[in-house]
């Protein structure tokens, strides 16, 4: 009877490799792993960007006209359809210039109820430091 | 020499950038390259932007990532997949990617 604390920290910017949509999926699909543990064992997972990490999350990406693939901002929307801690690092947006109006912050519209919450470093080094596991991507 | 420079990347290859000199040098912003043009840190626009050089970003790759090209920095010009090949056969001699 235990819970895993998951860690996704997302640093890296999006499409030049598959780091940043990597730590995505792997973090959309941490919450179907329960059925492989044991009753009462549990995951908790949390994603965050931290640094260039930030651009994956900036709205109306057309990587799917484009490349002919799916966005990264489609993959963070369908982290905010799941019961994810997602947090994004209020500093680096600060130092970007980057708004709540330019990321994606909800799922309205495909029917999630969950919402990103733009916070200090601080608030993601305490999720790092209470992880059993990190994952930097 | 003509010099083309395809930059793909934001975080390396500026320190080569800053060296580099040509008769007529051109950068073109491609891939992850396009956050050259398109972001700002501190409020400031990217320093290889005071090169002189003509620089243009790749518009396939900035509107993946979530940009148009009235972000783009007033210094950039948008060019598509065609308009690079035309660059790169008709005002180039030479082509190096970054």
């Amino acid at each position: 009877m235990a819970t895993k604390k998951l860690a996704f920290v997302v640093r890296s910017l999006p499409y030049k490799t598959e780091a940043s949509r990597l730590a995505l999926t792997h973090a959309i699909s941490s919450q179907t792993v329960e059925i492989y543990l044991n009753d009462g064992d549990l995951v908790e997972a949390s994603i965050s960007y931290v640094g260039d990490g930030v651009f994956n999350i900036l709205k109306n990406q057309q990587a799917g006209k484009h490349y002919g693939i799916t966005t990264n901002e489609g993959h963070a929307k369908n982290t905010l359809l799941l019961d994810l801690k997602v947090l994004i690092c209020k500093e680096d947006l600060d130092k970007f210039g980057l708004t709540e109006e330019n990321l994606v912050m909800d799922a309205e519209d495909l029917g999630g109820d969950m919402r990103a919450n733009i916070v200090s470093y601080n608030e993601i080094q305490k999720e790092m430091e209470t992880a059993d596991h990190l994952l930097f991507c | 020499m003509k010099l083309a420079v395809l930059m793909s990347d934001y975080r390396t290859g500026s320190d080569i950038v800053d060296r580099l000199s040509a008769e007529k040098l051109g950068i073109i912003l491609v891939g992850n390259g396009v956050y050259h043009a398109a972001a700002k840190e501190g409020g400031k626009a990217c320093p290889i932007l005071e090169k002189k050089a003509d620089f243009y970003a790749l518009t396939e790759d900035f509107e993946s990532r979530g940009f148009t090209a009235d972000k783009l920095d007033s210094r950039v010009k948008a060019v598509n997949y065609g308009d690079l090949v035309d660059l790169i056969f008709n005002d180039y001699e030479k082509v190096i990617w970054l």
